[in-house]
Formats: structure tokens, sequence, C-alpha cells
């Protein structure tokens, strides 16, 4: 194994874990109000068919960002709506979402394109070191570098994340609704509210991870490129224990998975490159498996709320 | 009472199915189409003449198996979403079995049927044992398992059992084929789809088992405290639900498939999962859904010739039905509609007495 190949893998396991990122951090602050959101594959399908539509019209891939990131919050008004306002149970109507948001990217790419469409690219966001002009060989520079903005933005929201939760006020309250919501009722705390706003952030982050495969990692739109994502961030942010840091560590681990199934199907070995695409979703059986019992999610998600109740 | 609640669960489904169709005819008229022909053609390449019936019931005969596996495992409180994973694997033990052996005729077909009950029920132990022993959450080990099956699928297809230069499997032998209904596209396999969909009724709902089990899915720590071996029934559901689908996995390739392809069955195992949720975890109605949704899909290719809407506006409806039942059936269950819907029986009752 050449430096090379080391260096190449390292940086394609940063790229990887964009994404991955973006996703987790929507789960995290849906479970975080109580929440449990397993609808996360479709809101990223939507989000990238959006964002791709949308920086092919206006040639903007910061706008396709947007644009998909508006998309995962309309999408994810109906989760909130359901499991929110009607307490419709939340497993349920996240499947229900991972079966309706993908048919209606498959149905609008249809229509936007026609049947026998041809294959339709869009350019890619700037990596930052070609935005700034700068060529360089220096491994370092290029993991701090030749990366697109969504990849500064998704640490950005790490950081955020971790401080938020753990030293404002307001993010105590945030995370209150998730434990207990009755008692962060009694102390004054809209929980409904709360629930609501977590939901439109979900859908932002889950858009924009969505959004972050058309706009930055692959030029084009087909069916079904999410590839799980959205469940293996659900992975991540157990094996991150809920905790802002501790996804991300998650995040890098699968991305560095995914990354590694890519290089070594160019190398192919002269095995079936199947074996290798399966690594990313295996690691996530093992990773699961091996973390076993330990519960340290919020405790009241899953749990619907119901204002009535005494 | 009870029969206001049976009424509602009836009527939650149906109404979601009109108000999906009202949404994709606007849809449709939007596009340019005129939804009255494009519902027509829809129904006439669905049911129009017994030819298309066959088509519509070999169609619903894979959904029907993924709908009664996600069905079984959810009546024990269990999400599997591993159908299609489990279903995948039972083809490719089956096709395994019907192409390499060498043997033929009925002994065959019921080998190659049993190689995929024992394949999907293996496979379906994985996540099964991890919830069991390990706490750990179903549904995210069943789909990557999904993901895991269908690449190894590609493997069987694209190296192994690749026959030429196009990446599928060789065809099962003629003689291992199960025969068709009156020559139409539906098999022997939509017999053996209803009546597993029959015995799943019968267990569920006849049998002290089956009572244990659902008891299970409503009630965990209750189960428990009455002695049900709670662990057991969990694994027991998962095995026999992956059964059920690799037994629908291995229908599909001798009745329809004969061969392993790339975009073999695609998301039977989300529509599977979106039937049961329709149908409300009832096996019987769980049929019907499938059937609907297959008639969806068969129309739908008529429907386009007809008026050029495209095929995955079925796609929609479908999807539509589903969002509107999961909301409806919540809304039913809040309690301030409970009390409207209580108080329009009661009224009734008094008319009546």
């Amino acid at each position: 194994m050449s430096w090379d190949f080391i260096s190449n893998l390292l940086l394609a396991s940063v790229r990887m874990a964009t994404p991955l990122i973006f996703l987790s951090l929507a789960e995290l602050y849906s479970q975080r109000a109580g929440l449990v959101h397993i609808g996360l594959e479709g809101l990223a399908a939507i989000g990238s068919l959006v964002g791709f539509l949308v920086s092919l019209i206006t040639g903007s891939p910061m706008l396709g960002v947007l644009a998909g990131a508006l998309a995962g919050i309309l999408v994810n008004m109906i989760f909130a709506y359901a499991t929110i306002s009607l307490c419709a149970e939340q497993i349920v109507y996240g499947m229900a979402i991972n079966i309706f948001a993908p048919a209606l990217a498959a149905f609008i790419y249809r229509v936007y394109f026609g049947a026998g469409s041809t294959l339709v690219q869009v350019t890619l966001m700037n990596n930052l070191s070609t935005t700034l002009g700068i060529t360089s060989d220096n491994f370092l520079l290029k993991l701090l570098l030749d990366q697109t903005p969504m990849v500064y933005l998704a640490y950005a929201l790490v950081i955020f994340t971790a401080i938020y939760f753990n030293k404002t006020k307001s993010g105590l309250n945030y995370k209150a609704v998730g434990e207990y919501p009755k008692a962060a009722a009694t102390l004054g705390i809209n929980v409904i509210g709360v629930k609501y706003i977590a939901c439109i952030i979900c859908g932002a982050l889950a858009g924009m991870g969505g959004a972050f495969l058309t706009t930055c990692y692959s030029n084009t739109y087909v069916d079904g490129n999410v590839a799980g994502r959205g469940f293996i961030a659900l992975a991540a942010v157990i094996f991150g224990r809920w905790s802002g840091g501790g996804v991300l560590l998650a995040c890098l681990f699968f991305g560095f998975c995914d990354a590694l199934q890519i290089r070594l199907q160019v190398g192919s070995f002269g095995v079936p490159y199947q074996f290798f695409q399966m690594i990313p979703y295996i690691a996530t059986v093992v990773v699961l498996a091996l973390i076993g019992m330990k519960k340290a999610g919020p405790k009241g998600a899953g749990k619907p709320y119901l204002r009535e109740d005494r | 009472m009870k029969n206001s609640n049976k009424l509602i669960s009836v009527l939650v489904p149906v109404a979601s199915v009109l108000l999906a169709f009202a949404i994709g005819c606007a849809v449709m008229a939007g596009l340019g189409a005129n939804p009255l022909v494009a519902l027509q053609s829809l129904w006439t390449g669905a049911f129009g003449n017994l030819r298309n019936v066959g088509t519509t019931l070999a169609r619903a005969t894979p959904l029907i198996f993924t709908g009664l596996c996600a069905c079984f495992a959810y009546r024990c409180g269990v999400f599997n979403l591993g159908g299609e994973g489990q279903f995948i694997i039972g083809s490719v033990a089956c096709c395994y079995m019907a192409t390499q052996t060498g043997i033929e005729g009925f002994p065959a077909i019921v080998l190659c049927l049993l190689a995929g009950i024992l394949a999907g029920g293996i496979w379906a132990l994985i996540p099964g044992l991890l919830k069991v022993y390990r706490g750990q959450n179903e549904m995210i080990i069943s789909i990557m398992l999904n993901y895991v099956a269908t690449l190894f699928m590609g493997v069987v297809y694209t190296n192994w059992l690749r026959e030429g230069s196009v990446p599928q499997t060789m065809s099962v032998p003629d003689t291992t084929k199960l025969s068709r209904i009156f020559g139409l596209r539906a098999t022997t396999a939509f017999i053996i789809a209803i009546v597993v969909g029959l015995l799943i009724y019968y267990f569920l709902f006849y049998t002290s088992k089956g009572f244990q089990l659902r008891a299970v899915g409503l009630n965990m720590t209750a189960a428990e405290f009455n002695g049900f071996s709670v662990k057991r029934y969990i694994l027991f559901s998962f095995v026999v639900s992956g059964a059920i689908a690799g037994l629908g996995g291995s229908a599909e390739l001798l009745g329809t498939q004969y061969r392993l392809i790339n975009g073999f069955a695609a998301g039977y195992g989300f529509d599977g999962v979106a039937m049961a949720l329709i149908a409300q975890l009832h096996p019987l109605a769980t049929i019907l859904v499938a059937i609907f949704f297959a008639a969806l899909r068969v129309g739908s290719t008529t429907m386009q010739a007809a008026t050029g809407v495209p095929t995955s506006v079925s796609d929609i409806i479908q999807a539509l039905v589903i969002v509107f039942t999961v909301a409806g059936l919540a809304m039913v269950k809040l309690s301030q509609f409970k009390a409207a819907i209580d108080r329009i029986f009661a009224r009734k009752e008094t008319v009546a007495s």
C-alpha cells in the first residue's frame, strides 16, 4: 500500500463522511426533541433531486443546496403534522415518508426530462482551493483546502451542535423536550413548538445531505442515489451516543468504509466488486452488534406527546 | 363501539385511496391529460379482460409475499424492513437449486421452494438474533442486510451463475417452472400466496400461539409478566416472516422471472411494509391491498400508452395512499375525534331504540 493510496483514501473519507454528517445531525436534532425519524432516506432523496434540478436550472450549486434544504423542510412538514399533531406512530410514518418522497422525486424527474431522456449533468460545486486558486500536492493542504464549502459547513454545524446542546439554556430546554416532555411543559417550554422546530431543522439538514450528493459528489441524479445513507445515519447517531462529537466520529468511520469500498473497487484484485460495495453496510451491522444494549438515547424518543394526558 | 371501530378501520383506507386518486387526477390534468380517459385506461389495463387480470395477479404475487412478511413480524411488535433481502436471498438459493443440482420436475419445485424458505428464514435470523441478544435496532440491521443481499445477488448474476455475455443467470429448466393458471400470466405461485395468507390468518387469530404472538406485539412487558417467552416469539416471528419472503422469492423465480437479473425484486420490501400498514396488519386485507397495488402498476402502462402520463404517477398514488392512511388512522385515535364519533353513534342508537 502506497502513501498515495492512503492519502487518497483519507481525502475520500472526509468527502464521503459529509452527507452522513448532515443526515446524522438531522436525526440528532429530531431525536433530541423526541422524534425518531427513519424517513431520512426519503428526505435525502427529494433533497438530492431538487438540489440537482435547481442547480441545473440556475447554474448555481449553492442555490441547489438551498432548494434541497427547502424541499426537505416541506416534505418533513407532513411528518411533523402527522406525528406531532395527529400523534401517528413515528416509525410507521417515517416509513411512509421513505415510500412517498423517493416516489415523488422519481416522478418529478420523469416529468421534467420526459421518458427517453439522455443523461443530464450539472457542474459541481467548486473546491475552496479552486476558488482561491491554490494548487498543491501537500496532503495537509489538500485535506484542508480541496473541499467544497459544504464540508466546512458540516464541521461548523457539528461544533455548533455540541456547544448548543451542552452549554446553552435553549439547548438544554430542547433536550428536555426529548427526555421528558411533560416536565418540560410544566417548566413553561413550548413542547409542540420545539418539536415543530426540530422537524424544520431535520428536514433542512436531511435535504442538504441529499443535495450534497448531486451538487458536490456526483454530477447527475439517479433513483436510489442515497443508497441507504439515511439509515446508516441512524446507526451513526446510535454509534455516536447522541452527541455532536460522537456523531462526527461515527460518520468519519462510515465515510472511511465508503471511501475504502470505492478505492478497493478500483484495485479490484480479482474479487467481484460487489463484495467491496458491501463494506459500508456490513460495517454498520457489525458496529451496531458490537455496541450492544447500552441505551443512551433521549428517553422520550419515539413516544407521542399528548397534551391532554394526565 | 366495536362496530364503529371496525367501520373506521375500513373507511380510513378507502377514503385515503379516493383522496390519493383525486390528487393523482389533479396531477394528470396538470400534465395535460384527461383524467377520466387515464382512469379508464388504468382500469382496462389492469382488469379489462381475463389476460390482463392474469397479469395483475402475477404482479400481485410477490407483493403478497412481502406484504405478509412485514405483516407477520409487526404483529409480534418487531419491524422487519428486510423483506426485500430475504426475498432475494430466497430466490438466490432457489436459483442455485434449480440450475446447479440437475434435479427436475415436481420434486425439484418442492426442493427449490424449500431452499428459498430456508434461506429467507436464516437471513431473517440475523436481525432477529441481534435484536434479541444485543438489543439492537432491527430496522436498521434488516435494511442494511437488504443492500448486502442485493449486492450478493449481483455477484451471483454477474459472476458465479452468469450465462453468456449478458449479466444474468441461466434460466430455470422448463420442467421446474410453476405452471400457469388457465394459460394466464398468473401461476400456481399466486395460489401458494393465497394459501400462505390463509394459514397466517388462521395461525394469528385461531390458535393460542398466535394469540400469544399478538400479545407480545401489543405489549411486550405485559406478555413477559404473563410468562410468555418474548424472546422466543420475536425470533420465531422474524424467522417465519423471513421464510415467507424467501418462499416468495423462489416462487417469483420459478413462476415469473425464471432468472436473476439486475433490478430483480427492487422495492418489493418497502412495498410490502406499505401494504401491511394500509391493511392494518390483517393478512387477508394485505392480499387485497397487494392486488390493488399490482393493478395500479399494470394499469399504469396502458395509461401511459393512452394518455402519455408517466407510469410513475401510479407510484405517487400508492405513496399518497400510505401517507393518508397512516395519518388518518392516527387521527381517528385522537381523543377529540373519538368523542365525536361516539356522539354520532350514540345518537344513532337512541334513534334506533
